[in-house]
Order: structure tokens, then sequence, then C-alpha cells
């Protein structure tokens, strides 16, 4: 689904007449409309990397906060350019931290907020609030607000209207444009926060944007793992829908392993795992621990103790641990980073999985899954000659973050996923310090 | 350790596709349907947190109920299912709302129109709804065209009505419901349900064809000798004989379910899995299909009516004894007929269909009998080597068979049968979600893939119009043979096949 600009050139307003002017319009032309009863989104699109990219002349404008494969294509050029690792995911906040520190002043128009992904107006949201932080940090504060209709072909009928507001500025600017955004937000409809960027940066931002009950949209995968996991375990606790893209892009990986034990003759063999094995790219771990917290929790196992798994690699130490079946044996894991030289859009993208059962009477079974572009050498060596082998090649879907945005907003729950919410907390843990 | 009854892995992995905000608007909500089908297949789905945060239900019926009223209602009739999950259900029970509504007054849709809309406030559900017409089939035409009047239908992108079978009771009849509905909101709208289209079963016929690149080259009149679809119940009539009396099996169960199960063996492999590809290839086939004597009809096609059977310790009466039917009833209870389907791929098979009550066992299936290898090279220990089969079972022991000659263990070269069998239960092992779960979710997403679409029902009733058309004007030439409750249906029923030197498959 293309995206589409808003039908209505913004119009520029002080901040302190935004509100009225938004209830004006609500009152007059677009009262009664169904758009009036559906929920407010608001984004954090910092589009650091985007806005670097252009910068340096890496590409053309505008700058949307959309990512498309070429901008994709631009960032992977630009990661050995800045002399990072191959491995550097390019979407990884490093590489856009590294493109700043090089010189460039290509300008492109800012289209950040107005340009919607067509994925997410089809669901007609009632009021769109984006704050579009500019690299220059003493960039003032300018307000800017379009009624917007999506057009038929998005699924629009002409019926049904809501209402972009952006703020773009320099973070102090954004800081200060702060309080304008409860007003917007209201409380008679749900509200989502999507925090589009590191969750490293601007904490006391994100506060204020997502307090309970706004449900938030993080992804774990981009910001140091600590502070993703720590922040995931903090508003989950607190009991805020959580929603975490990191987490949905396990979906094929938690599929494909289900789809292993779906035949009853193979359960039993889950009562018997001794060992669990997560290669990831790069040394980013979050996405590999989730995977191993759900496994963990979906099977009952006790964490007796983490600790790291040093490597002497570049790419970054490993995480080890060791669990307690409901039997009482020990299932040890160990999640280790791996080099790979095309990595995924995200940071710590998954490379294979391997699961070793065995079962006292029967021979022991292996289970291995890997991703399509990587392989599973290291995961397949050593002794599986006496095993009975499961092997999968993992399909990734290729949907972009908008498409899975709107598949949240579109069906969205006001309380966190018990699985990850089950997930997360031991996840955490085995993130050793 | 005990083993794994269920696999732990697989829960929460259903949320493949999510269904927008909205309200379900269920018309007929004091009746059987709701408190038996719908309101746990909805509570399942909620279960299965396949339902959004924002999400109502709004029962709707004459009877002056309130909100709690309908709760407490629902609770009591799913009794054993609520003490289960309490919890879940005390969640989903502030969903469900009640509106007394006359669909036949004017006001009531006007209150039922401010009614939905006080629930899009107060649940936030964005003005999406699903109507689902759980009414006596008189009302369909009158209700969609209330809801359009009172501009309930007025957006197609948010407003879908789900239709109850059975739609019409004939060609003439259903065109004529058709247009009704049709003048009331756009097809994309209309969701014609048929709940053996929620089996897994029925949808894996397509799986297992199109996925597949063994099937299709060898899924025509080349290879294929004949098709058999059997529906079969072990039930009678029981509390249905008021509806049955004016519907019979043919109307009853063959020109939906059989024709549906029909049309999935049959169909050219739609350009694209998408609800009108696959809707258009379904109706092309059944226009293409006929009775394999439209001239005289009674040459193919059998009815009959059960009578008294069972054993002395189980005794089942006839159906003249059921209490609400005629004692002179000539409704028939059983059915089979041949039929043909006139196109390049299957010119010359005969299609077999049949469906009972109070035959020997509860199943249905398809089977597709291969034609005989053209030299019989080894003898076989049966006489002669069995021809190949492939064996779709809906129901129960879901799954598949493939029956093919192997060498017979010993010191010559005698061939004899063996069966290659596929279990749903072994290979995925826990049971599907029941038919109306899949198809409230269908009509929830806006996906009509699993409905009937108006070409399609016409279709079906046009093929079975001579038949209907004799029983009505002259139904001694279709006489009606009563078979013993618990046998496989009457003589005259093997004797179709017979004729074409064929039987039954035995299941």
């Amino acid at each position: 689904m293309a995206p589409q600009l808003t039908l209505q050139a913004p119009l520029g307003l002080p901040p302190s007449e935004v509100a009225p002017y938004l209830s004006q319009l609500w009152s007059q032309g677009l009262q009664g409309s169904t758009g009036a009863s559906t929920f407010t989104l608001v984004v954090w699109e910092p589009a650091w990397l985007e806005q670097h990219l252009i910068r340096t002349g890496r590409g053309d404008g505008p700058i949307t906060g959309l990512v498309s494969g070429e901008r994709l294509e631009a960032a992977r050029l630009a990661v050995s350019e800045c002399g990072l690792p191959f491995s550097t995911a390019p979407m990884a906040p490093d590489l856009a931290w590294a493109l700043g520190q090089l010189g460039g002043d290509h300008q492109a128009q800012d289209l950040r907020g107005q340009f919607v992904s067509g994925a997410i107006s089809a669901l007609m949201p009632r009021r769109l609030i984006t704050l579009a932080a500019t690299l220059a940090a003493d960039h003032p504060l300018e307000t800017m607000v379009a009624a917007y209709c999506p057009l038929p072909e998005e699924g629009g009928t002409g019926g049904a209207c809501g209402d972009v507001v952006v703020l773009r500025g320099g973070m102090g600017a954004l800081r200060q444009g702060l309080g304008l955004i409860s007003p917007l937000v209201g409380d008679e409809m749900p509200c989502w926060v999507w925090w589009n960027g590191s969750l490293d940066e601007a904490p006391e931002m994100l506060d204020a944007l997502a307090p309970i009950p706004r449900r938030l949209m993080v992804d774990s995968s981009l910001g140091t793992p600590r502070r993703c996991l720590d922040l995931l375990v903090e508003r989950i606790g607190a009991g805020q829908a959580v929603n975490d893209l990191n987490w949905l892009r396990l979906r094929s990986w938690r599929e494909s392993l289900a789809m292993v034990f779906d035949p009853p003759s193979r359960r039993d063999a889950l009562n018997h795992v001794v060992q669990l094995d997560i290669d990831v790219e790069g040394n980013h771990p979050v996405k590999g621990l989730l995977l191993a917290a759900w496994i963990a929790d979906r099977l009952g196992w006790h964490l007796e103790n983490s600790f790291v798994v040093p490597t002497g690699e570049s790419s970054g130490d490993g995480f080890g641990a060791e669990f307690r079946r409901s039997d009482g044996e020990t299932v040890h894991f160990r999640l280790m980073p791996v080099p790979v030289g095309v990595p995924k859009a995200h940071p710590g993208a998954l490379v294979g999985l391997r699961l070793i059962c065995s079962p006292g009477e029967q021979p022991p079974l292996c289970v291995i899954l890997c991703s399509e572009s990587g392989g599973c050498m290291r995961l397949e060596s050593g002794g599986m000659a006496s095993m009975e082998l499961v092997e999968e090649v993992v399909a990734l879907p290729n949907e972009s973050e908008e498409m899975e945005v709107a598949r949240l907003l579109g069906g969205g729950h006001d309380t966190t996923n018990p699985l990850m919410a089950a997930a997360v907390p031991l996840a955490a843990k085995l993130l050793a310090q | 350790m005990n083993a794994i009854l269920t696999n732990p892995l697989r829960v929460g992995l259903r949320q493949e596709r999510v269904i927008s905000p909205q309200c379900i608007v269920i018309f007929g909500a004091s009746g059987d349907l709701t408190h038996r089908k719908l309101i746990p297949a909805l509570f399942e789905l909620f279960r299965q947190r396949r339902l959004p945060s924002e999400f109502a239900v709004l029962g709707c019926a004459r009877r002056p109920w309130s909100d709690e009223e309908f709760r407490s209602r629902m609770a009591e009739a799913m009794a054993e299912e609520v003490r289960n999950h309490q919890a879940a259900w005390d969640q989903f029970a502030s969903c469900l709302f009640y509106e007394p509504v006359d669909l036949e007054q004017p006001e009531h849709v006007v209150r039922l129109g401010q009614r939905l809309e006080g629930i899009d406030r107060l649940k936030a559900t964005r003005g999406n709804r699903t109507f689902y017409m759980s009414v006596s089939p008189a009302f369909y035409g009158s209700g969609c065209r209330s809801l359009a009047a009172a501009g309930l239908l007025a957006d197609p992108s948010r407003s879908r009505v789900v239709i109850e079978k059975p739609f019409g009771r004939d060609y003439g009849s259903a065109q004529q419901l058709n247009k009704v509905v049709g003048a009331c909101a756009q097809e994309s709208q209309i969701f014609r349900i048929d709940h053996y289209l929620g089996k897994e079963t029925v949808q894996n016929i397509l799986v297992l064809r199109f996925a597949n690149a063994i099937f299709e080259p060898i899924w025509n009149r080349n290879y294929i000798a004949s098709v058999q679809i059997t529906a079969a119940e072990t039930v009678g009539v029981e509390e249905r004989a008021g509806y049955y009396e004016t519907s019979g099996a043919l109307r009853d169960m063959v020109q939906n379910h059989l024709t549906q199960m029909l049309a999935l063996t049959t169909m050219e492999a739609p350009g694209r899995f998408d609800p009108e590809a696959i809707r258009n290839e379904k109706a092309k086939v059944l226009q293409a299909a006929r009775l394999a004597d439209e001239q005289e009809p009674w040459n193919c096609c059998v009815r009959g009516q059960y009578s008294s059977g069972g054993s002395q310790a189980r005794p089942m009466s006839g159906y003249r004894q059921e209490p609400g039917v005629n004692t002179n009833s000539t409704t028939e209870t059983y059915v089979a007929m041949k039929l043909f389907i006139n196109n390049w791929r299957w010119q010359g098979v005969p299609f077999y269909l049949r469906t009972g009550k109070r035959l020997p066992k509860r199943m249905s299936e398809v089977v597709l009998t291969f034609r005989e290898a053209p030299v019989h090279l080894f003898d076989a220990a049966g006489g002669s080597p069995t021809a190949n089969q492939l064996i779709l079972r809906i129901q129960p022991d879901e799954g598949a068979g493939f029956m093919f000659e192997v060498k017979a263990p010993g010191s010559g070269m005698r061939s004899r049968p063996v069966d290659m069998h596929f279990s749903y239960d072994e290979s995925f092992g826990e049971p599907s979600d029941e038919g109306y779960v899949r198809l409230l979710a269908d009509a929830m997403l806006g996906d009509p893939t699993l409905f009937t679409r108006s070409d399609e029902v016409e279709a079906a009733w046009r093929l079975y119009t001579p038949l209907l058309e004799l029983i009505e004007d002259s139904p001694w030439q279709l006489p009606i043979h009563p078979y013993e409750s618990g046998t496989w249906g009457p003589g005259a029923s093997d004797s179709l096949l017979a004729n074409d030197g064929l039987m039954w498959r035995r299941p």
C-alpha cells in the first residue's frame, strides 16, 4: 500500500492556536464523521538515519520518516564508509551516530507526519500527532495542522476523516512543545504512542508522551539491550499495554519451532530439552533473549544462573544460562553473536536456533532452525549423527514497520500480550550484567 | 514425567490476522443459534485474544431483555464453559449488550442506530459493524431493507451482513432474495454463511490441491474415473421437524454443504489466493454442473426416508413417527444422485453425491477413484487390482488417505491394496476451531473467501431445479424409498452406482 500525502497542505499555526483551531475544525466540518471515534496515534519520529543520509548526500529528499528499500541500501553502503563492523545493521543507532560525525549540508523538504503510510491511514486515525526532531538542535518549534481524508483506494470512503498535527523542531523546542500534546490527545478514545526511534534517547520525552493508559509501541532492537529490556520490564510491570516490534518479528521463529512439536509423537521431547543455542547477528542480543525466554517460560523452566560468555571477537560477547526443568534436570543455554556480511535491517536479527532433547529411552532429537540468509554451520557442527534431526529454514516476513504498526493499531489490545509479558522479565534476567 | 497433551509452544500463535475494532449485532439473539454457536464462538475468539479490546456484541430480538438479562442468559446456556473460564467470561460479558428490536418497525431500527452510536462511543468500536441475521429466512430480505433504510449499511468498508442458510428455497426465490439484498448492500458486504466451509478439512481441499504439484496433473478426466461425496449423519430429525418437513435432505444438505464440497473438489486453480478469484472458479464449475439426466431426473436420483430400526435395547423410531412430522410425510431424509460437470477437465466423470439421516456412521468424505492401470501384470489378492483412491476425510478422523497396490509379502508377485494415512490428530494433535469460530472471525475481518457469493448460490439452486420441480409437480416419479434406521440408505441408491459397475465406498 503506497504512502500518501495529506490532501490538504498543512497549515502552519502558532502553537497556542493549534488546539482552538482543531476544535473549531471538528465542530464545523468533521463532526459526526466516523473518523471521530477511532484512535489517536502519537509518533516520535526523529528519523536520524534518514536525515543524516540526506544531509551527507547519500540520498534525496523529502524526509518522510518511512524506511524505504532505497534508504536501507544507502545505509548499508554507509556502514563500511563509516568504518563500522560489517555486522552493523542499517537501522542500528550506531550508524546514524557515525553518520552524524561526517560533514555535509544537503537540505531536503521535511514531510514527516504528512507522509502517512497507506496501511495506517486506511485505519482512519482520528488524530495523528508527529514529533519530528530536527538535526539542528536550535531549530525553533513549528506546529502544523491539516485535515486528512484517506483516498478511496486506501479504504477511505470520503466520509471518514481525521487530522494531522506535526510538531517540528530541535530537541529543546520539542520539549517546550510537549505541553501541547495532552489536550490534543484527550481521553475519550484510545491513544497509541509509537516510539519510532532508539530507546536510549530522550527518556523524559518518552515518559511525557506515553503515560499509562496510553498504549506504547517500541522497538527493542533499537537502543542498548539493557535499557531496552529494563524499559519493557518497567512499563509492563506498571500495567501499561506495551507492544514491541522486535517481539513481533519473532513470530515466524516461534511458529516454525511450534510446528516441529505439533505432532503429538514429538511432544514428549519437550520434557527432555538439555540444550538451547541461539545465534544472533552482531552484538544486540535482545531478540534472541526474548526467544529463549519465551521457550523457557512455555516449557516451565526455572532460571538458575546467567553469565557472560566472552568471545574475544569484535562482534561482542555471548550470554549463557542454566535453567532447571520441572524434573530437576539442567538445561544449558548459549546465545552467541555471529558476524555476518549482509545483516538484516534491524540489529540482533536471529541467525539460528538449536534445541537438543534427550529423552531417556529414545534417540535424542536435535531441532535446528536457521534463517534464509544465514547458514547454520556452527549449530550443525558436532555430534548430531546419532540424533533424529529436524532442520527447517525459517521464512522471514518482509513487512515494513508501518505494516506491523498498522496490524497493532487495527486490532489492538489494552493489555500487553501475556506471552510477551511473561518473556520480558526473564529475558532481562538472562542479560547478565 | 507425564506426556504433554497440548503443544505449549503453539499457544498464542493464531493471531496472524487482526480483527478491527467493531460491534457485532446479532438479530435473533434470543434464539438457539446465538447461545449454542455464536456466543460460544465469539467467547472462544476472545479467549484466544483474537478480538480487539474495542469490541462489543449487541444482541437484538423482540424480547424485552436488558443487557444484564442477556448476559446472564448467555452465561447460563454456556454454564460449563463459563465455569472453566470465569475471569475471561467476566471480561467478555462486559462487551455484551442487548437492545429489543423488531426489524419490521422503522422506529426500532432508528433506535438501534442510536444505540450503536452509543456503543461506538463507549467501546471505541469505530463505526465498524457486522450484522448477523440469525432470524427466520422469511425476514432476511425485510431485515436488510430496514438496515439499509436506516443508513446502517451505507458504508461498505464498515458494515457487513452475515446471512444464515437457507438462502432461498429454490432458484427463483434465491434470485429474488439476491435482488433484495443486493439493493440494500454491495456484494462485498454480504456474507452468506455455510458452516461446512468453516471446517479445516473442507478448506484443506484447496490447500491439498493447489499447494502440491503432484495432484493437479492427475486431477482430471484422464486419470479420475469417478468421485463420491458423502455426508452421513447418525441422528434423526430431532427437534427440527418443523423446518425439516419444509426442506428435506436436498435443500438442507445437498444444495449447500455437498455442493460446496463438490465445487472445491472440482474448481479450476484460481490465479491467486483472493476471495473473488476463488469464488469465480467455484461459480464457474457449478455453472457447468448438470444432473446426469436432466430430462428424466428420476434416472439419476434416489430419495429415501428412514423407517424404524435399531435394536431392542436401543430402538429407533421412523421419520413419520417423529414428533412434529406428518404421518404421511414424503419429505426425504436421504438423497443420492449422479451429476456430470460439462467442462474440459471433468467431461464424462460421474459424481455421486449422497447424504442421509440415521445412517450407521457420522462421517463426511470426498473419494476420488482413479482409473485402473491399463495392463494388469500381476495377480491381485482380491481377484483384480483395486483402483487407487484418494479419500479426503472431512469428519470425523479428519485427514486424508490414499489407497494403492503393493506387492503382497511372499514368494509370488501378487498385489494387494494398502492405505497410506494422514491424520490431523496425529500431525497436529489439537482440535481445530469450530466452524463458526473461523467464519465469524472471517466475517469480522471482511474476508469473504469462505462465504458463498450470489452467483454461486444461484448456480447451486439451478443445478437441482429439475429435481425440485419434479418433487413439486410429480413426486410419484421420484418416490420415497424407506430404509431401516442405522443402515446405509435404500437399496435403490446402491443400484444407482451398480448400473455403472461401481459401489459406494463403505467407510
